[in-house]
C-alpha cells in the first residue's frame, strides 16, 4: 500500500517557503513508503534515494536499519547533525554517520531473510527477529524501464553494441531476495519509459515469478510525474498515483506504452511544510534537490 | 603428471650466509609497474571516490602498459575511466564506471565502450565478487542467482546458466574464477614487511587481495613493525609483495582517515574528458600531460597539485570527522 499523506506527527510543524521541486517531491514520496521497522540498503548513490532514507529516519522511522553506500553500514542519522547530502556512496560524511563498517562483499551475506520466502507471505511473523538482513525495500535507477518493469542500466543499443553506454548494472540484479523494489526514473519521457528495454539489468516482476526468484522484484516505478504499479498475469505497469500538478493526459503523452489506470489509484498529497522543512534544514542544506 | 612427495630434510638447514633477514618489500611505484607485463590482469582497489592507489595507476600510464585486463571495484570510479582513456586497457571487468553525483557515467569509459575500443566483461557487483571468491578459494566457479533473467549472461559468454542440481528447477549462473595477476590497493599505514592497515572502510579490497597472485600497496605512511603489532586486528592486508610510501596517494580521491576528495579537481577531470565522445581528445591529452605523463613521479605530481590544496582537503576531512569525535 502506498502512503499518500505524511504521518500525523509531521503535519503540525512550521512552514517552508518555496514549493517543492520534483526531486524533493520524489524524495518525500519515497520517505513516506518507509516503515520504522524496515531494513533497507540504499546502495549506489543518488541524491533522491539517499535523501528519502535519511528523511524517514529523521521524521518517522528512527529505527530504520540503513546501509548507505558501499562502506558504511547501519547508518543512523535520526539524532545526528547532517551538513549536506553525500556526494558519492563513499562520501566521508557517511562514514562519520555510521555505527558500523562492513566490507562491501560481506554486505551480500545479509540478503537472506529469516524464513526465506515465508517472510514475504507473513512479515509480521518475523517482525521480532533479531537477525539483520536487507529484505524490505530497495531503490534502483535506470537508463530505461519498460512496461513490464525491466530496468536497464547497461545502455541503449542491440547485440552488445551501444549507441549510449550506461553506467553498468551495479548490484541491482544481485538483490534477488529483497521484497519490494522501487524503480525511480529522474526523467519521464518516451526515450526512458519504453515498451521493451534494450538490455535488462534487473528483470521485472513477471520474470521474477517465472524464474522463481525469492523477492517480488520491481513493485513501483516512480517518476517526476507519477507512480506506476503492476497488474495482471504479465505484470504490466499501471498508473497508481499522480504527483500534484500532473495529469493523466500528460503522463500518457510522455510514456512509451499505452496508459492504463491501476485499480489502486490514489491522489498523492504534496509534501507537508514539516516534511519540506526537515528535508531542507536538516538534510539537504545545500539545496542539491532544488538545483 | 606424477605427483611426487618432497625430499626430506634429514639434517639441520645449512646457512652458509647466516639466517636470511625478513624481506623488506618497500619499493617505488615505478619499480612495481615495471614488474607488470603487458596483457596482465590488474585489480584496482578503493570505491568510487575513495582509497585508490593513484601513484600506481598513473605509473601504468606513464610506462605505456598495453592490453591490460583491469578489474575495477564493485563501484569503479574515475581512476578506471582514466586508465581506459589513456589506452592501457583492453578488457574491463567492472559492474559500474563513473563517479555518481560528479559524473553518472565516466566519459572515457562511455566513449570507448560506444566505439568498441574496450572489451567489456558485463557483470554485476556480486558476479564480480563471486569470480574473485572462486579465484581466492581455488574453485573453478561459484554459483549465483543474481543475473538470472537479466541480459548479463547474453552479453558475457563466460557466464553459463545452469539448472540447480538439487532438482527444484531453479536457474543459476556459473561465474568462473577471475584470475588476478596484481592487486593495487591504497591503505593508511603499512610496515616494511608488507603488513597493511586500513584506518577506515575497506570496501572490496580484501577480496581483491585474496584473489591476486601479487599485491602492491600505496600507503599514506610507513610505520615501524611495532606499530602494526599494537593492534593486529587492524591489519587488513598482511601479505603485500610491495609497499610504496605515498602520502596523499589517493588524490584526487579521498583517503578515509586522512583527507577529503578534491571535488574541484574531479570536476575539472570530468570537464576535460567531456569531448571524447565526439572524438575530441584534447582535454584528456592536456590532463594526462599536466597530471600523469608530465610529472616524473608522485612527488612531482603533488607539487603540481600544490601543498595548500592538499592541506585544505585534510582540514575539510578533519572538520567533518575528528571535530565531532569520529575517526576513520
Amino acid at each position: 500500500m502506498l502512503a499518500t499523506t505524511p504521518p500525523a506527527r509531521a503535519q503540525t510543524q512550521g512552514a517552508a517557503s518555496a514549493p517543492a521541486s520534483w526531486k524533493e517531491m520524489m524524495a518525500v514520496f519515497l520517505a513516506r513508503q518507509i516503515r520504522d521497522t524496515d531494513r533497507i540498503c540504499s546502495g549506489a548513490h543518488t541524491e533522491i534515494s539517499f535523501a528519502a532514507t535519511m528523511l524517514a529516519q529523521k521524521m518517522h522511522a528512527p529505527n530504520l536499519k540503513l546501509q548507505l553506500g558501499g562502506g558504511a553500514f547501519l547508518c543512523n542519522v535520526a539524532d545526528v547533525e547532517v551538513d549536506e547530502l553525500p556526494r558519492t556512496s563513499v562520501d566521508y560524511r557517511i562514514m562519520a554517520w555510521a555505527e558500523a563498517y562492513f566490507e562491501h562483499h560481506d554486505t551480500f551475506n545479509h540478503y537472506g531473510p529469516p524464513g526465506g520466502r515465508g517472510y514475504y507471505n507473513d512479515p509480521a511473523a518475523w517482525g521480532g527477529t533479531n537477525k539483520y538482513f536487507f529484505a524490505d525495500k530497495f531503490f534502483v535507477g535506470g537508463v530505461q524501464v519498460d512496461r513490464h518493469g525491466n530496468v536497464n542500466l547497461i545502455g541503449v543499443g542491440e547485440g552488445g553494441r551501444f549507441r549510449f553506454r550506461g553506467p553498468g548494472s551495479v548490484g541491482i540484479n544481485d538483490v534477488t531476495t529483497v521484497r519490494d523494489v522501487f524503480v525511480f526514473m529522474t526523467a519521464h519521457d518516451r526515450q526512458r519509459l519504453v515498451p521493451e528495454a534494450d538490455y535488462v539489468s534487473m528483470p521485472g516482476p513477471k520474470t521474477y515469478r517465472a524464474k522463481d526468484l525469492m523477492g517480488n522484484g520491481p513493485q513501483f516505478i516512480v517518476t517526476p510525474r507519477c507512480v506506476f504499479d503492476f497488474h495482471g498475469p504479465d505484470q504490466t505497469a499501471a498508473l497508481v498515483g499522480l504527483f500534484p500538478g500532473h495529469t493523466e493526459e500528460e503522463v500518457a503523452e510522455h510514456t512509451g506504452w499505452e496508459l492504463v489506470k491501476s485499480p489502486n489509484f490514489v491522489t498523492l498529497a504534496e509534501p507537508s511544510p514539516a516534511e519540506l522543512e526537515t528535508l531542507r534544514t536538516a538534510i539537504d542544506r545545500k539545496g542539491v534537490l532544488r538545483s | 603428471m606424477t605427483r611426487q612427495a618432497p625430499l626430506l630434510q634429514a639434517g639441520p638447514v645449512e646457512l652458509p650466509d647466516g639466517r636470511p633477514p625478513r624481506r623488506d618489500v618497500v619499493t617505488s611505484a615505478a619499480e612495481v609497474a615495471s614488474r607488470v607485463e603487458d596483457g596482465a590482469a590488474v585489480a584496482i582497489g578503493g570505491f568510487v571516490t575513495a582509497n585508490h592507489p593513484m601513484p600506481l595507476v598513473r605509473e601504468l600510464i606513464r610506462q605505456g602498459k598495453k592490453d591490460l585486463t583491469v578489474i575495477g571495484s564493485a563501484t569503479a570510479g574515475l581512476e578506471i575511466d582514466l586508465l581506459v582513456g589513456a589506452g592501457v586497457v583492453r578488457k574491463l571487468i567492472a559492474p559500474y564506471c563513473g563517479a555518481e553525483l560528479y559524473a553518472p557515467v565516466g566519459n572515457c569509459f562511455r566513449a570507448m565502450a560506444e566505439s568498441g575500443q574496450v572489451e567489456l566483461w558485463e557483470c554485476s557487483e556480486y558476479i564480480l565478487y563471486a569470480g574473485l571468491q572462486a579465484q581466492a578459494m581455488g574453485q573453478e566457479f561459484f554459483a549465483w542467482r543474481g543475473g538470472v533473467g537479466s541480459s548479463i549472461p547474453e552479453l558475457n559468454k563466460d557466464l553459463k546458466v545452469f539448472p540447480s542440481p538439487l532438482g527444484d528447477g531453479k536457474e543459476y549462473l556459473a561465474v568462473p574464477a577471475i584470475p588476478v595477476d596484481w592487486a593495487f590497493l591504497h591503505v593508511g599505514a603499512a610496515d616494511r614487511y608488507g603488513n597493511g592497515q586500513h584506518p577506515g572502510a575497506r570496501f572490496g579490497d580484501r577480496i581483491m587481495a585474496r584473489a591476486a597472485d601479487r599485491i602492491a600497496l600505496t600507503t599514506e605512511r610507513i610505520v615501524p613493525n611495532s606499530e602494526i603489532r599494537k593492534n593486529p586486528l587492524m591489519t587488513s592486508v598482511p601479505y603485500a609483495d610491495a609497499v610504496v610510501e605515498a602520502p596523499y596517494g589517493s588524490h584526487p580521491y579521498a583517503s578515509h582517515g586522512f583527507y577529503a576528495e578534491d571535488a574541484e579537481h574531479i570536476q575539472r577531470y570530468v570537464a576535460a574528458t567531456a569531448g571524447l565522445r565526439k572524438g575530441d581528445r584534447s582535454g584528456l591529452d592536456t590532463y594526462l600531460q599536466t597530471y600523469v605523463t608530465g610529472p616524473a613521479d608522485h612527488e612531482a605530481y603533488l607539487v603540481v597539485v600544490g601543498r595548500d590544496r592538499l592541506g585544505a582537503l585534510e582540514a575539510e576531512y578533519a572538520h567533518l570527522t575528528h571535530d565531532r569525535g569520529v575517526t576513520g
